[in-house]
C-alpha cells in the first residue's frame, strides 16, 4: 500500500509528474555538461525566455476556454516596431511610457480577438490566423524596411540589459498576479467555469462573451508587454522577431498540462512546461548536439513529454478504476 | 426573404472589402506605368495558337523600342529588383541607390520585397514580373539553384537577369555583381581574428542560417586561407553556430559560445543581424572575448570600440547602395546590349568608373564592387548616419 | 465544375439556380467572377497566358487543399504538411542525384509523404486525448528537422539531373502546364470521395459527433488514419511537383504553406470545428485566394500588404456566418413578438 500511494501522489498530480520530468532532464544535461545549472546559465535561462514565459500565461487563460491564439507573435511584433520606431526617431523616450504604449497596442489588438471570436463566432484558430497575417502585415508596414536596433534604442535597452533586474521583475509579478487571479478571483473561477462548459456557465448567470473579450484581451495586453521586453532585452526592432514562436507558447502550455479543449490547467504547470522548452533551447548547444539536429531533438522532446503525460494519465485512471472495483 | 438578406449583406461586404483592397493597389500601380506597354503585347498574342509567341511577341517589340531610341537611354523601359526579403534595411539602402540609378536613367523601377526570405516568395515576385514584361531583373537569391526555372524562363521571354549580394548559378544569369571576391572577404575575416586573438588561440563563428550560401562561401574561404598559411596555424576553429538570423537565437548561440568555450578570444559573426546579438551579449557581460565580422555601421555605432567597453574593435562591410547602383549599370548595359554577360567584356558604370566582366570560377561572370571596407572607431561616427 | 455542388450531407432537397446563390459556394462563385473583374482593372497583365504560368506555383499548394479539408471536415488539423513538403522534396533530390530512375525517384517522394502521414496518423489515433494541433506541431519540427540534417551544412539540395524531372513542369500544347491537369485529376476524385462515397460521409459523422459516429459503428480510427496518410501523400505529390519548378529544396522549402492551405479550406465554408462544408467551396476559395494574390503581384502591390488583404478576406469570411445567425435569431424575436 506504501508504495501504491507514493507511486499515486507522483503520477496523480500533473505538476509532480512535470517536476519530475524536469529533474530527469536536469540529470541527464549536468551528467552532460557538469556546469549547466551555474547561476549565470539560469538567469539567462529566464531572461531569454521571458518572452515565452510571459506570453504562456495569456495562452494559459485562452486555452482555459477551450480557444487558442496563433496571432501573438505578429501583435509582439507590432507592438516591438511601433515603439522601436517611436524610439529611433526620439518621438516618445520614457522607458515606462514605450512600455505603456505597447501594452495598449498589444491591448487593442487582443480586444479585436476577443470581439470577433465571442461576438463573431468565430472559431479561435481562424479569427487569429487571419490576425496572424494582419499584425505581421502591419509590422513591416510600420517599420518600412527599417530596423530600431544598437543606438537607436540604447536608452530603452537599459531596461533589459544582462545585470539589470528589469526583465525578473516584469516576470515575478506576472506570475504572481495569475496565480492569485486564477487561484482566487471570481474573475478566474469564471474563464474555468466557462471552458469546462459554456452553456452551464451561460446558465448558471456568468457573462461568457465578456469572459472571453477579457481572456484575449489580457492575451493581447501581455504579448505587447513581451514585445516591448524583447525589443528591451535583444536590443532590436525587427518586422520578423519571434517569428513562428507561438508554437513555443503553445508547446510550453500544453506540456504544461494545460488542455486544448478547455477546463484544465494551472499557473505552476504552465510555469514548469515553459521552463521546461526554455531549458531545452538553452542546453541543446551546450550539451554538443549539433547545430542542425537541435530542431530534431527539440521537436522529439516535445512530442516525447506530452505522450509521457498521456499515458501516466491512462495508467492512473486505470488504478482509479481498478479501486472502484475492489 | 431571409436567405435574400444575407446573400445580399454577403455581397456588400465581399465588394467593401475589394474596393479597400482597390485603394491600397492604386497608390502603387502608378509606380509601373511602363509595364503597360510590354503587357498589351500579351493579349494580342494571345489569340495566336501558342503561348509562346507572347514573350517573342514582346521581344520583338523591345528589340523595336531600342533600335527606335538607339540604344541611347532607357527611357519607358522597366528595371525590376528582387530583394531577399522585406523589413530590411540593408535592402533598403539597396533599393534606394537602384532606384536613383535607374531614374536619373530615365527608367522605371519595380520594387519586389518577397514577405519571406524563402525561394518560394521569390519565385512568385520573378513570375509576376514576367507577366509585366520588365526590361531586366536584378535579384538577391535566397537560394543558388532553386531559381534557375524560374529565370531561364524569364531569359526566355527576353528578360535580361542579373543577380548581386547573393548569386545564382551561372545557367541562371548573365552576370553577379559581387560585392567582394569571397577569398577577398575571406582573408579580411581571417586576418581580423588573427589580429585581434593576439595570433593564437580559439576562435568560433556565428553564422546566419545553414543555407546562407554567402556566408557558407566566406566561411569555407576562411577555413582555406587558414589551412594554407602557417601563420594561422595557432588559430583554433572551435565550432560554427547558427543564428538563423534572428536576435534571439544568436543571443541564445553566442551565450552558449562563450559558457562552452571559457578559453574563446575570438567571436566571427558575417552577417548583420548576428554580429549586432552577438555584440549585445558580450558588450553586456563584458566579456574579454573579442568580435569581428560583417555588420551596418548604423546598428553596430553602439559597440564599436577599442577599450574594454565595447565589444567590437572593427568590423567589415561594403555599402549596399554603391552594390545595387553597379547592379542597376548593369542592368542598364545588359538591356541596351554592351555587354552579354560574357567574361572579358568591360562596360562604364556611369559615375562608378569602368568595370570588367571576370570568370567567376562557377562558370559564369561576375564584376567585383571592391575590397570589403573597414569600420572602427576613426570611421564610424561619419558612416553610422549613412547607411 | 460547380455545377453539381453546393450540396451538403443533409441537403437531399432538390437544388434549384436560385438555392445555389445562397449557399457558400454560390457565393463564392460570385466571388470569384467579381475577383476576376477586379484583377482585370487593377493589372493589365492580367491575361489568361499569364495567370496559367503563375499559378502552378499556386497549384502545388492546392494538392493540399484536398485532403487537408478532410481533415478539418473531422474536426482536427494538420499543421506539419509544410515539413512534409520539405523532407519529401528533399529527399526527391537525393534520390534523383544518387542516380535512381524516375518512376523510383516518384515513387521515393510520394512514400516519404505517405510515410510522415502515416507517423502523424499513428500518433494521433494511438493518442486521441492529445489534441492533433500538438501532435502534427511535434511533427512539423520533426519532419523539417530531419531535412536539416539529411541537407547538412550547406542546407540546399539541387536537382541535378534537371532534364529528367522536366516532364513535370512542361506545358501540354505550349500553354497548360501538366500540373493543372493533374490537380483537376485530384479534385476531382477527392470531391467524389468525399461527398459520393461511405468514407467520406463517415468523415463528416466523425467531425459532427466522434461519440455517436463510434456508436454507430464508424471506424473512427481507421478514418482518421487514412486522412492523414492521403495529407501526407498529397504533400508528398507537392514536394514533387515543387521540386520540378525550383529544381532543388532547402530548409525553407514549404514554410509557411500549412497555414496558406488552412485559409484556402476555411475560406471556402469548412469549418475547423468539423462536419461542416465541402470541396468544391475549397477549391474555389483556393482559386480566389490565388488569382487575387497573383493579380495584386502583378499591380506591385506591397507584398505584406497582400498578406494583409488576404487575412482581412479571411475574416470577414468567416464572420459572415455567425453575423447570419445573429440576424436569424433577431427575426425569430421579432416574429415571437
Amino acid at each position: 500500500m506504501e508504495n501504491r500511494s507514493l507511486f499515486k501522489k507522483i503520477t496523480g498530480s500533473r505538476e509532480a509528474l512535470l517536476t519530475f520530468v524536469l529533474l530527469v532532464l536536469g540529470i541527464f544535461i549536468t551528467v552532460l555538461n557538469p556546469t549547466f545549472f551555474s547561476p549565470v546559465n539560469i538567469g539567462q535561462i529566464f531572461r531569454n525566455n521571458a518572452l515565452t514565459m510571459i506570453m504562456a500565461l495569456g495562452m494559459l487563460c485562452v486555452m482555459l476556454t477551450a480557444g487558442i491564439d496563433i496571432s501573438i507573435t505578429s501583435t509582439l511584433a507590432f507592438a516591438g516596431m511601433s515603439i522601436g520606431m517611436l524610439t529611433k526617431y526620439n518621438i516618445v523616450n520614457n522607458t515606462f511610457l514605450l512600455f505603456l504604449i505597447a501594452m495598449v497596442i498589444g491591448c487593442f489588438c487582443g480586444m479585436l480577438n476577443g470581439l470577433i471570436i465571442s461576438k463573431g463566432k468565430v472559431a479561435p484558430i481562424i479569427c487569429t490566423m487571419g490576425f496572424m497575417y494582419i499584425w505581421r502585415g502591419m509590422a513591416y508596414v510600420v517599420g518600412n524596411s527599417q530596423f530600431a536596433s544598437g543606438e537607436d534604442v540604447r536608452e530603452f535597452a537599459e531596461f533589459g540589459k544582462d545585470g539589470t533586474i528589469g526583465p525578473y521583475i516584469i516576470l515575478i509579478v506576472c506570475y504572481a498576479l495569475f496565480f492569485w487571479m486564477l487561484k482566487w478571483t471570481k474573475f478566474g473561477r469564471k474563464i474555468y467555469a466557462v471552458g469546462s462548459n459554456a452553456e452551464a456557465a451561460r446558465i448558471s448567470g456568468i457573462n461568457v462573451d465578456n469572459t472571453l473579450i477579457s481572456v484575449y484581451t489580457m492575451m493581447g495586453t501581455l504579448a505587447g508587454l513581451a514585445g516591448a521586453l524583447s525589443v528591451s532585452i535583444y536590443a532590436s526592432a525587427q518586422p520578423n522577431m519571434q517569428y513562428g514562436r507561438e508554437m513555443d507558447v503553445i508547446a510550453a502550455c500544453v506540456i504544461g498540462g494545460v488542455s486544448m479543449s478547455g477546463g484544465r490547467g494551472s499557473v505552476a504547470g504552465t510555469f514548469l512546461g515553459a521552463l521546461i522548452i526554455s531549458i531545452i533551447a538553452k542546453a541543446l548547444p551546450l550539451i554538443n548536439v549539433p547545430s542542425i539536429a537541435q530542431n530534431t531533438v527539440k521537436g522529439v522532446i516535445i512530442l516525447f513529454v506530452v505522450i509521457f503525460n498521456v499515458i501516466t494519465q491512462r495508467m492512473v485512471d486505470r488504478q482509479n478504476l481498478e479501486r472502484r472495483e475492489m | 426573404m431571409k436567405r435574400k438578406m444575407v446573400s445580399v449583406l454577403l455581397t456588400a461586404v465581399m465588394a467593401a472589402s475589394l474596393l479597400s483592397a482597390c485603394g491600397g493597389a492604386g497608390a502603387s500601380t502608378e509606380s509601373a506605368p511602363a509595364a503597360a506597354p510590354a503587357a498589351e503585347a500579351a493579349p494580342a498574342a494571345e489569340a495566336a495558337p501558342a503561348a509562346e509567341a507572347a514573350p517573342a511577341a514582346e521581344e520583338a517589340g523591345a528589340a523595336a523600342a531600342e533600335e527606335a531610341t538607339g540604344g541611347a537611354d532607357v527611357s519607358g523601359k522597366t528595371f525590376a529588383i528582387v530583394v531577399k526579403s522585406a523589413g530590411n534595411p540593408y535592402f533598403k539602402k539597396a533599393i534606394e541607390g537602384f532606384t536613383e540609378v535607374i531614374e536619373g536613367n530615365g527608367g522605371t523601377v519595380v520594387v519586389k520585397e518577397p514577405s519571406a526570405a524563402t525561394v518560394d516568395a521569390q519565385i512568385t515576385e520573378i513570375q509576376s514580373l514576367i507577366s509585366q514584361g520588365v526590361a531586366s531583373i536584378s535579384v538577391a537569391a535566397n537560394d543558388e539553384n532553386a531559381l534557375q526555372a524560374t529565370l531561364e524562363e524569364a531569359m526566355a521571354a527576353g528578360i535580361k537577369v542579373n543577380c548581386f549580394d547573393s548569386k545564382v548559378n551561372a545557367d541562371s544569369r548573365a552576370t553577379f555583381c559581387n560585392q567582394a571576391g569571397t577569398t577577398e572577404v575571406g582573408q579580411a575575416l581571417i586576418d581580423a581574428v588573427l589580429d585581434l586573438s593576439g595570433g593564437e588561440g580559439q576562435y568560433a563563428i556565428l553564422s546566419a542560417t545553414s543555407q546562407a550560401t554567402n556566408q557558407n562561401a566566406w566561411i569555407e574561404a576562411m577555413k582555406s586561407i587558414q589551412e594554407s598559411d602557417s601563420k594561422y596555424a595557432n588559430l583554433e576553429l572551435v565550432e560554427v553556430a547558427y543564428g538563423d538570423d534572428e536576435p534571439q537565437k544568436s543571443t541564445d548561440q553566442t551565450q552558449a559560445l562563450l559558457s562552452k568555450y571559457p578559453d574563446l578570444k575570438v567571436i566571427c559573426a558575417p552577417t548583420t543581424v548576428g554580429i549586432a546579438a552577438a555584440a549585445k551579449v558580450l558588450q553586456d557581460q563584458k566579456s574579454s572575448v573579442k568580435l569581428t565580422g560583417l555588420g551596418l555601421p548604423s546598428e553596430m555605432a553602439e559597440y564599436i570600440g577599442n577599450d574594454d567597453a565595447h565589444s567590437c574593435p572593427y568590423m567589415f562591410l561594403w555599402n549596399p547602395s554603391d552594390l545595387a547602383k553597379l547592379a542597376a549599370y548593369t542592368s542598364i548595359a545588359l538591356v541596351k546590349g554592351e555587354i552579354t554577360g560574357a567574361v572579358g567584356e568591360k562596360f562604364t558604370a556611369g559615375e562608378m568608373g569602368e568595370y570588367e566582366l571576370k570568370d567567376a570560377g562557377d562558370g559564369g561572370s561576375e564584376l567585383i564592387l571592391g575590397p570589403p571596407f573597414q569600420f572602427n572607431p576613426e570611421n564610424i561616427a561619419e558612416w553610422k548616419d549613412v547607411y | 465544375m460547380a455545377g453539381k455542388s453546393g450540396r451538403s450531407i443533409k441537403a437531399e432537397e432538390k437544388l434549384t439556380a436560385k438555392k445555389l446563390l445562397f449557399t457558400w459556394e454560390g457565393a463564392l462563385i460570385l466571388l470569384f467572377i467579381a475577383v476576376n473583374i477586379f484583377n482585370m482593372s487593377i493589372s493589365q497583365s492580367y491575361t489568361f497566358a499569364n495567370v496559367l504560368r503563375e499559378m502552378p506555383k499556386y497549384l502545388a499548394e492546392m494538392f493540399m487543399v484536398l485532403p487537408m479539408a478532410y481533415i478539418l471536415v473531422l474536426g482536427d488539423i494538420d499543421i506539419s504538411v509544410g515539413s512534409i513538403v520539405c523532407l519529401t522534396g528533399t529527399l526527391t533530390c537525393y534520390i534523383s542525384n544518387a542516380g535512381a530512375p524516375f518512376p523510383v525517384v516518384i515513387l521515393g517522394c510520394l512514400g516519404t509523404g505517405l510515410l510522415c502521414g502515416a507517423f502523424n496518423g499513428f500518433i494521433t489515433t494511438s493518442f486521441p486525448e492529445l489534441p492533433s494541433m500538438i501532435t502534427t506541431l511535434g511533427s512539423q519540427i520533426i519532419f523539417r528537422g530531419i531535412a536539416e540534417i539529411s541537407l547538412g551544412g550547406g542546407g540546399s539540395v539541387s536537382y541535378t539531373n534537371t532534364k529528367q524531372i522536366m516532364p513535370l513542369s512542361t506545358k501540354l500544347g505550349k500553354t497548360v502546364p501538366v500540373i493543372i491537369l493533374v490537380v483537376m485529376l485530384a479534385a476531382v476524385i477527392f470531391t467524389v470521395v468525399l461527398q459520393r462515397t461511405t468514407f467520406g460521409r463517415s468523415l463528416y459523422a466523425i467531425g459532427s459527433n466522434k461519440v455517436s459516429a463510434f456508436y454507430a459503428g464508424v471506424d473512427v480510427k481507421r478514418c482518421r488514419f487514412i486522412a492523414y496518410v492521403l495529407m501526407g501523400f498529397m504533400a508528398g505529390m507537392c514536394g514533387l511537383f515543387l521540386t520540378a519548378y525550383t529544381y532543388g529544396a532547402n530548409t525553407t522549402t514549404g514554410q509557411g504553406f500549412e497555414m496558406e492551405v488552412i485559409a484556402m479550406c476555411v475560406f471556402g465554408g469548412i469549418a475547423s470545428t468539423g462536419g461542416k462544408g465541402t470541396l468544391v467551396g475549397g477549391i474555389i476559395a483556393g482559386l480566389i485566394i490565388t488569382l487575387l494574390r497573383i493579380a495584386l503581384g502583378q499591380a506591385n502591390v506591397n507584398s505584406q500588404m497582400i498578406l494583409v488583404i488576404v487575412g482581412a478576406l479571411l475574416i470577414i469570411a468567416v464572420l459572415i456566418p455567425g453575423i447570419k445567425g445573429r440576424f436569424d435569431e433577431l427575426k425569430k424575436l421579432r416574429a415571437a413578438a
